[in-house]
């Protein structure tokens, strides 16, 4: 377990270096220039002398192979620099926003595990009855309708026509409900028809049919088997969306005011504020590839079957 | 067994602990949230705003924002309608015969809201604490130009200029960065650039309650020393998203929306059409304009830029694309900025005086083609354009097929904003969009860009015949101690601009308000980035 483990933190090791090269190539390729970017953030009219000094204090006359050693070391360091705007370091004010993000991520998370297990497992079982039509067609939806217009069309109907819940902002319980939702209808859709094919798959298998001939109830077949097995594979869905979930939230932040990282990030992209843009991509970069590893490693621990040895020998 | 009770043990306390770390932060800004809503206090306004206020520090700029700085600070002179310069909290001030001394006379009785008093020491230090971040203001006129300053007495300060500047004065009507913070406001070693301790000013806003990116409260400063606000307090709620702000103003959770592009043009125009709320535009705050680089050698002929001015429809462009919420400008400044009301003659949409003019420069359509030549040379240019601004690329594109019918091709380039700064100020285009200041920082800002390289507008103008003569007459209305005279040679500045056409005037941008219906007395501020809730009244 120990080498397996080893092996796949060496792994990531390359993939963030190459995550980082591609973030400092894109920022180098864009028209903007960080001196220039600065000065405006700053409200300072650049005249060609404080450009040059500037350019000098962000190291941007150096060779580019020594800009992108010093910026790996810099982000090793976990140091991201100043914000442009807020002349704060770069980490503290991620650092200040991320408890919302992550509190927004989990409520999402939790609400799509709560309507997609019993919502895909009785599509399954009931498979063409209203339900599995109806989870079909909130699949439809979930998978084709942008964040923002339904975040937008939510807002319409269920704050400003039915009163049940602010328009924006957070603070109480009901705040999360509209983001939540919004969030999460993406991952209902997913995980309904990920959830749905395996019990279908399962309810095939010979150990359904032999607890049927040895007279075990049907409800205990379908919770006590058939959905933990079938359950296995929205976990890793699961786990691959949590980076995407993160991400994702830029522009459901954007859209219910919600004060968290993504939301950050956008007024960085307004603004021109590259540092915060670049961790802003790191820190993506990094969330993507941890989740993959943890799912893995969840998956190995969960899956009986396979063994830590035998999978050290692929 | 053992082993999925543990599991089951683990995910019950996950859960549970999530549940926790929900409801505990519910809890926490409960509190905060009977402050945020309007319903407990009817003699308050909620508004939005697009952006957290940021450190509220008077003497530094991005992220504070201007409307909240304006509320806490003040200035010594304030800016009123028409450009005309009112006492504040200097009670009256005398500019010296050769234009260098101004000393101010501050009002008595002023207190800071940490109770310490408001005179000349303390200005003293603010400013000191200014010039300390010199390089930060050096866009603004007074600063490049200050030299000295002194303590009198107690109530009397004094200004000392290297040279003759006669707008200083509208320059201390900013909202930064030379207002006053209070002596506990200030950090050990007075360096305000890099923080304050806490805001505090001498203006009728106190900042009572603040929650970075969700809001900001302020209370009525019980002990100001003019008149007091009507409204006893103000919410600004931080609102990123234009179209989120309109749904929160519908469901009535805001009262007030305000500012420059705060709500779409669609959004504005669909609320004024309910009939059930108020809707207001303010007296022009800028003009939107194109820049003709005169260094362009098909733009170096006056006929070629004549002839641009008559081939396209203006009024019907501007109202297409604006909705209605902007004006047609024929002047290059609008007229409700000091010394700018001269006599313009407009420049009609018409389409043969167009073609005229290009026929005169030597610009002929030969037959079987659609763009004009000269010795074998299209007539094509090109006009720069911000690409994330809508109503920049719409007018591109209009006006590229509007002139297309007179002949002359025109090839949009949409650019990252900073690039396009950055051509505009190497003087690299043939056309681009530009905007003046707006008050208080117009005229004088404008002509000074006129005549100073390094913006881009110097840069455009500079193969005029009269250039130099031009920035003569610049330099010399911006030292003129002499009223008279300072009005002629702004007439004479902007009737050549005007005649030159190197700006292009198309249309006069405005500020917008929506409110519902039980606010009163809504008034838009003289000045473009002062707050406007002194005024407003909320009837009962």
């Amino acid at each position: 377990m120990v080498i397996y483990l080893t092996k796949r933190l060496l792994a990531v090791i390359p993939i963030i270096l190459f995550a980082i090269f591609l973030m400092f190539l894109l920022i180098r390729l864009s028209p903007v220039d960080p001196a220039e970017a600065y000065l405006a953030a700053a409200n300072i009219h650049p005249t060609e002398e404080l450009l040059a000094e500037k350019r000098q204090e962000f190291g941007l006359d150096q060779p580019l192979i020594v800009q992108y050693f010093q910026t790996v070391k810099k982000i090793v360091l976990l140091d991201f620099g100043n914000s442009y705007v807020t002349n704060s370091p770069v980490w503290q004010e991620v650092a200040a926003r991320m408890p919302a993000t992550i509190q927004l991520a989990v409520s999402s998370i939790l609400l799509s595990i709560i309507v997609s297990i019993p919502l895909g497992f009785l599509s399954a079982v009931y498979k063409n009855s209203l339900i599995d039509h109806f989870s079909r067609l909130l699949s439809y939806l979930g998978a084709s309708v942008p964040q923002f217009w339904l975040g937008y069309i939510l807002i319409f109907f269920f704050s400003v026509k039915l009163d049940l819940f602010p328009v924006e902002g957070r603070g109480t319980w009901q705040h999360f409900v509209l983001p939540s939702l919004t969030l999460s209808l993406a991952l209902i859709a997913i995980y309904t028809r990920l959830l749905r094919a395996s019990v279908l798959e399962e309810l095939e298998e010979v150990y359904v049919l032999y607890a049927r001939t040895r007279g075990v109830k049907e409800k205990a077949i379908m919770v006590k088997h058939v959905l933990r097995i079938a359950i296995s594979p929205m976990l890793t869905g699961l786990g691959m969306n949590l980076g995407k979930l993160l991400t994702g939230t830029i522009i459901v932040e954007q859209v219910f005011s919600w004060p968290g990282f993504g939301r950050f990030f956008i007024e960085a992209i307004f603004n021109r504020d590259i540092p915060v843009i670049q961790s802003y991509v790191v820190l993506a970069a990094c969330l993507f590839i941890v989740c993959n590893l943890i799912v893995d490693i969840v998956q190995l621990y969960l899956d009986p079957r396979i063994s830590w040895k035998g999978r050290t020998e692929y | 067994m053992q082993k999925v009770k543990s599991k089951k043990s683990i995910l019950l306390a996950s859960v549970t602990s999530i549940f926790l770390l929900l409801t505990g932060c519910s809890n926490d800004n409960a509190a905060s949230q009977s402050t945020e809503g309007t319903e407990e206090n009817t003699n308050s306004i909620t508004l939005s705003w697009p952006r957290d206020i940021g450190s509220m520090n008077p003497h530094v700029y991005n992220p504070s924002q201007l409307i909240a700085q304006s509320m806490i600070y003040e200035p010594l002179v304030s800016y009123e309608d028409g450009g005309k310069i009112k006492p504040h909290l200097a009670e009256s001030w005398s500019v010296s015969e050769d234009g260098l001394e101004y000393t101010f006379k501050l009002r008595e009785g002023v207190k800071f809201t940490d109770g310490s008093s408001f005179n000349a020491e303390i200005v003293k230090k603010n400013f000191d604490a200014v010039m300390k971040n010199k390089s930060s203001h050096s866009w603004l006129g007074v600063i490049n130009v200050l030299e000295k300053t002194e303590v009198v007495d107690e109530l009397t300060f004094k200004l000392t200029l290297s040279e003759p500047y006669y707008p200083a004065i509208q320059d201390l009507a900013l909202v930064r960065p030379v207002r006053f913070l209070g002596e506990s406001g200030f950090p050990e070693d007075g360096d305000t650039s890099k923080g304050i301790t806490e805001p505090v000013g001498t203006g009728p806003w106190v900042l009572e309650d603040y929650k970075k990116d969700e809001y900001a409260t302020f209370t009525r400063n019980p002990d100001y020393w003019g008149e007091s606000p009507e409204l006893e307090k103000v919410t600004i709620k931080i609102i990123p998203d234009a179209e989120t702000r309109v749904l929160a103003f519908e469901k009535g959770e805001l009262d007030l929306i305000y500012g420059e592009g705060a709500i779409s043009m669609d959004s504005f125009n669909y609320l004024k059409e309910t009939g059930d709320y108020q809707t207001d535009l303010s007296e022009p705050v800028g003009t939107r304009t194109l820049l003709l680089n005169s260094t362009n050698e098909k733009l170096a002929d006056l006929n070629v830029r004549l002839a641009l001015q008559h081939g396209f429809d203006k009024a019907a462009m501007v109202e297409g694309i604006t909705l209605g919420l902007e004006e047609k400008a024929d002047n290059i400044l609008s007229t409700n900025f000091p010394y700018t009301d001269i006599e313009v003659e407009p420049f009609d949409y018409n389409v043969e005086k167009a073609a005229a003019y290009l026929e005169e420069a030597g610009w002929n359509l030969p037959s079987g083609k659609a763009v004009r030549e000269k010795d074998g040379q299209p007539l094509e240019l090109e006009l720069m354009y911000d690409k994330t601004d809508p109503i920049q690329k719409a007018m591109s594109e209009t006006l590229q097929a509007e002139w297309s019918a007179i002949g002359v091709k025109l090839n949009l380039k949409g650019e990252e904003l900073t690039t396009q700064i950055e051509r505009r100020k190497a003087g690299q285009f043939d056309l681009d969009f530009w905007y003046n200041f707006g008050a208080p920082y117009d005229p004088h800002s404008f002509i000074n860009v006129v005549a100073e390289k390094g913006w881009g507008v110097s840069e455009a103008h500079s193969n005029l015949p009269m250039k130099a003569e031009l920035d003569q007459q610049v330099q010399e209305a911006l030292a003129s101690t002499d009223e008279k005279e300072r009005q002629q040679l702004y007439g004479s500045i902007l009737n050549t601009l005007q005649e030159q056409s190197v700006f292009l005037p198309i249309s006069y941008i405005k500020k917008t308000v929506v409110y519902q219906n039980d606010v009163k007395e809504f008034i838009f501020p003289a000045n473009r980035d002062e707050q406007p809730f002194n005024e407003i009244e909320k009837s009962q």
